[in-house]
């Protein structure tokens, strides 16, 4: 909640000759749209929510705040799980929403330019045309935007093959914290300098707004192949994965699920997996025809020495959604065997995959919590989901175990984050994957961008007010509440 | 002229003290491949020679990431990890020259490779920097996916030896394909990007593209042994023409197939092909770590790999032309190209990226003529002691990377001169 009497009609009126006073909102209700993102714990209603229609008005709102002192966020679709874009007390958030044009679709030189808030979904609808499509694919991609995934670098299922979003972004436009408009990178991947738009890319919209971005589209893979396979144990698909990375088979995505995640997802969606198998694996192959035929007989040799119990390939592309929406049924099917829990984003080598299973196993059962795993094995990205019972007052025991699996992820050569970010949720664990050293150069670099601290402050690297700070409650996002989007 | 002292530590700890026992400015010496690239450095107070600074740290086959000290030459890299049938998916022309992984990532290097797996700035995942004031940090780590903290790589990528040093890096790494094939199409530019279209458009997953002003158009494709011929059947098929060069020739064992992908003959050494153009004098290792490149003795091998050592020597450049690196939109490559006096050119007509010969004098007007395309130049090397613009137009943030510059090293003490005008 902001504390303070506000920012004073003075600034407000800036904003408004800035913008359109129509799309200055200070009514507290409405503002209290803005409170939070997808990570709903936490909550602070903005003093103003700015509306701008193009880059202009997000630079001459930025350019306010850079006069006035004034705090101010950056909001995409609000999906961010680690609270990138909490508000700031005493401070504005500016939504990107209105930005939401696809500037121009290249089909010769392969890609699309288009505003900060258009969706990630939306960039492959305009290039499928043209037999192209955005390969980043976050789970939330049908309404998270394009300026939130750069600003997460987020990731998905196909990253593993593709790349994150930092390698699929040329250049962006950017509105620097003084309020100057600039472009960050070029046309190709070449570049003159040091690449500033690679820090830009997963600084969290602690650097600078977006207002337009370039990405590189792909062809769309002539050919896609995937199965579903069973094992008898996590360490045997565990396994599975290691031989196809040691066949020199890239896939498109290896995904894996634990019993309970796939009890829940089966009980939700019904998408053919089989109840009770302590493991099972998504591979998908694409790529030229030739090449995806032969390299998927070796996959399901592989799956067979590992004494898979049942492989089921997809034989239509229906088929292949049935098995895709059990994998992203999953998050949000353990509220049905759960009343809550928390999602993780931790990363590990993927070697470790099975210890690290193990000892969250172990973990989980020390602390009288059941943990479900569903997560990218292809990367080593863990999504462990811990469940618990605010009712039965178990949220603080499943908010430690949570953070201890972050942690433990760093203990075993890991990161604290694959792609849900730092934010305002993991600020404060930074030090432990960081010296004091490593953080004050990342403060150095924030500090070249935005000397005044204005830019989403608070987020990213720990602050002593935030790290002194307890979250409330986790809850459901309300797009989730309201069936729009699936956890992965 | 002050004298300079060269300094050669060895370790992470022995970087740091030089750096922080060193008074003044500081030149970042790898193997001096690219010494002569970007703004000539002004006279320092020290050279930092990185070459000491060598070996794997750690590399994990199972999760194909390894990392490395900087001074390490990346050919010495890919050697080690050949028999693992895994290397980093980089070619650029230098790695033959010996250029070492902190250098090449400090240039922005690439051939043509990048294509499908971008620059090292999409392979390195994790970096170990030591700042002027004797700072040791780290971003990134050992894991393919991580978005904790700022991405420092980045930032240093492209910094031609101006913010901070390189101690280690942390690759990604990928598997070696089972076989590569290239098929050779004797054609101009503008037929060139017409094929070109043909291959983007379809689905034939070229691994690298690429056009020589030797009339050549140069399509290599990669990957199963079994598969791969219907593939080249089918792109030639598509394209109507080309010579196979080298679909028999390929073996599928993990070296032989490594040195292969990296346009190498086998029984490599490591010095310059005759006609290469030899690295300056200043920056040569000492001979003993320079043994001289046999040509392999097997005539196929020699064959197959031939256009594109002639590519890579082409990228090298000639020492009486000044060599520009330019990037603009692929579909704007040849008419850019077409409007510089050019002696000689390699076109990455699906990447953007080309690389020129020009006569000195011509290079003012090219850096002009690429930034109002909307493209990126930087000199790459200019004849002995003629004076060259180094950079085009500044870019629109030239005031974040001059902050950034007085951030990180306020005593302006790496690589002075190295971004002149620029900052
Ligand atoms: C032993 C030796 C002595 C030299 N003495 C002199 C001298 O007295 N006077 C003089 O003018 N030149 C000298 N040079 C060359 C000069 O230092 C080069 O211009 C040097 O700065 C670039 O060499 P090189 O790194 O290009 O090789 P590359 O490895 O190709 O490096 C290219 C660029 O990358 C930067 N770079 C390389 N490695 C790293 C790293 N690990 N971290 C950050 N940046 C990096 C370099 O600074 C350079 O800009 C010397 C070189 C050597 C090897
Ligand atoms: C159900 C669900 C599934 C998810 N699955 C994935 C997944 O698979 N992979 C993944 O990576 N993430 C996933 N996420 C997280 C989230 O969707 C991504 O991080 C996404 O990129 C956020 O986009 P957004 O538009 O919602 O951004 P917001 O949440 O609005 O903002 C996120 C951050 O970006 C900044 N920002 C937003 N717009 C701009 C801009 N134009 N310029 C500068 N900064 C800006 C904000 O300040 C904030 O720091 C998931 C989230 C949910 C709820």
């Amino acid at each position: 909640m902001s504390v303070d009497s506000g920012l004073g009609s003075r600034v407000k009126r800036a904003f408004e000759t800035a913008l359109a006073p129509e799309d200055v909102i200070g009514d507290p209700i409405r503002c209290r749209s803005y409170e939070c993102d997808g990570l709903t714990g936490y909550r602070v209603v903005p003093e103003l929510v700015l509306l701008p229609r193009d880059a202009a008005q997000v630079a001459a709102a930025v350019r306010v705040c850079a006069e006035h002192g004034v705090p101010f966020v950056a909001r995409g679709a609000g999906t961010g799980l680690s609270g990138g874009a909490l508000p700031v007390a005493g401070g504005v958030v500016i939504s990107l929403a209105r930005l939401k044009r696809v500037l121009e679709v290249d089909p010769v030189d392969r890609r699309a330019v288009v505003e900060p808030g258009v969706t990630n979904l939306e960039i492959t609808a305009a290039a499928a045309p043209h037999g192209l499509y955005y390969a980043p694919d976050p789970s939330s991609q049908q309404v998270c935007t394009i300026g939130g995934n750069v600003a997460e670098n987020s990731g998905g299922a196909h990253c593993l093959k593709y790349g994150f979003t930092t390698n699929h972004v040329l250049s962006c436009e950017v509105v620097l914290p003084d309020g100057s408009l600039v472009t960050l990178g070029s046309d190709t991947g070449e570049q003159a300098g040091p690449d500033l738009r690679g820090v830009f890319l997963g600084s969290e919209g602690t650097l600078g707004i977006t207002t337009k971005i370039t990405v590189r589209l792909l062809r769309t893979p002539e050919s896609v192949r995937t199965l579903l396979a069973d094992f008898p144990s996590i360490a045997a698909a565990g396994d599975v994965v290691s031989d196809i990375v040691a066949a020199g088979i890239v896939p498109a995505a290896v995904e894996m699920m634990d019993t309970l995640a796939i009890e829940a997802a089966e009980e939700a969606v019904h998408a053919g997996y089989t109840v009770g198998v302590p493991a099972a694996l998504v591979v998908e192959l694409d790529g030229p025809a030739e090449e995806c035929d032969v390299q998927f007989e070796q996959v399901k040799q592989i799956c067979d020495r590992h004494g898979c119990t049942r492989l089921h390939i997809a034989g239509s592309p229906e088929e292949r959604a049935a098995i895709w929406r059990g994998r992203k049924a999953a998050f949000a099917a353990v509220g049905r065997i759960s009343p809550d829990y928390f999602v993780q984003d931790g990363v590990v080598p993927r070697t470790r995959l099975a210890e690290v299973l193990d000892r969250i196993a172990g973990m989980g059962a020390e602390a009288g919590l059941r943990v479900a795993n569903v997560f990218h094995a292809g990367d080593g990205n863990l999504h462990p989901l811990v469940l618990y019972s605010a009712a039965a007052g178990e949220t603080e025991r499943a908010e430690k175990l949570s953070g201890e699996i972050a942690e433990l992820c760093v203990e075993l050569g890991g990161s604290l984050s694959g792609e849900h970010g730092i934010g305002a949720d993991k600020a404060c664990s930074m030090p432990k994957m960081f010296s004091r050293d490593d953080l004050e150069v990342m403060r150095r670099v924030r500090s070249a961008w935005d000397p005044q601290g204005l830019c989403n402050p608070g987020k990213v690297l720990p602050t002593p007010r935030l790290c002194g700070e307890r979250p409330g409650r986790y809850r459901p996002h309300p797009l989730e509440e309201a069936g729009v989007i699936e956890r992965l | 002229m002050s004298t300079t002292t060269t300094i050669r530590p060895t370790d992470l700890r022995s970087l740091r003290d030089a750096v922080l026992d060193t008074a003044g400015t500081i030149g970042i010496a790898g193997a001096g491949t690219a010494a002569d690239w970007a703004g000539p450095l002004a006279p320092v107070d020290a050279v930092l020679d990185t070459t000491g600074l060598t070996g794997v740290i750690t590399h994990n086959p199972g999760d194909m990431t390894v990392s490395v000290r900087s001074g390490t030459p990346l050919r010495q890299l890919q050697d080690e990890l050949a028999p693992h049938g895994q290397h980093v998916s980089f070619d650029a022309a230098r790695i033959a020259d010996g250029a070492t992984v902190g250098g090449l990532v400090a240039t922005a290097d690439a051939g043509p490779a990048a294509l499908v797996f971008g620059s090292l700035r999409d392979l390195v995942i994790g970096v170990t920097i030591v700042l002027a004031d004797g700072t040791v940090a780290r971003s990134g780590g050992h894991v393919i996916k991580n978005v904790a903290g700022y991405d420092l790589t980045k930032l240093l990528h492209g910094s031609h030896g101006t913010l901070g040093v390189l101690a280690e890096v942390v690759l990604r790494l990928h598997p070696v394909p089972e076989r590569a094939a290239t098929l050779a199409i004797h054609c101009s530019l503008e037929e060139a990007a017409e094929h070109a279209a043909t291959v983007l458009g379809g689905p034939y997953e070229p691994a690298a593209m690429e056009w020589t002003s030797d009339g050549v158009l140069l399509i290599r494709l990669e990957g199963t042994a079994d598969a791969l011929d219907a593939r080249v059947q089918r792109l030639r098929t598509a394209l109507g023409t080309g010579e196979l060069l080298d679909l028999q020739a390929h073996s599928d064992q993990g070296a032989d197939r490594d040195r292969t992908e990296q346009g190498l003959p086998e029984n490599l050494g490591t010095g310059p092909e005759p006609g290469d153009v030899p690295p300056a004098e200043r920056a040569a290792p000492p001979s003993d770590e320079r043994p001289v490149r046999r040509i392999g003795t097997d005539e196929s091998a020699v064959r197959r790999d031939e256009p594109w050592e002639r590519y890579a020597s082409l990228v090298r450049g000639a020492p009486e032309f000044a060599t520009l690196r330019i990037g603009v939109r692929p579909s704007l490559l040849p008419a850019v190209l077409a409007d510089l006096p050019t002696e000689s050119v390699t076109a990455g007509l699906g990447t953007g990226v080309a690389t020129v010969a020009l006569p000195p004098a011509a290079v003012a007007a090219a850096h002009a003529r690429v930034h109002a395309a909307g493209g990126t130049s930087v000199l790459r090397s200019r004849p002995a002691g003629a004076e060259v613009p180094a950079w085009g137009p500044p870019p629109s943030a030239i005031a974040v990377l001059r902050a950034v510059k007085a951030e990180l090293d306020p005593q302006g003490r790496f690589g002075p001169g190295r971004f002149d005008p620029w900052m």
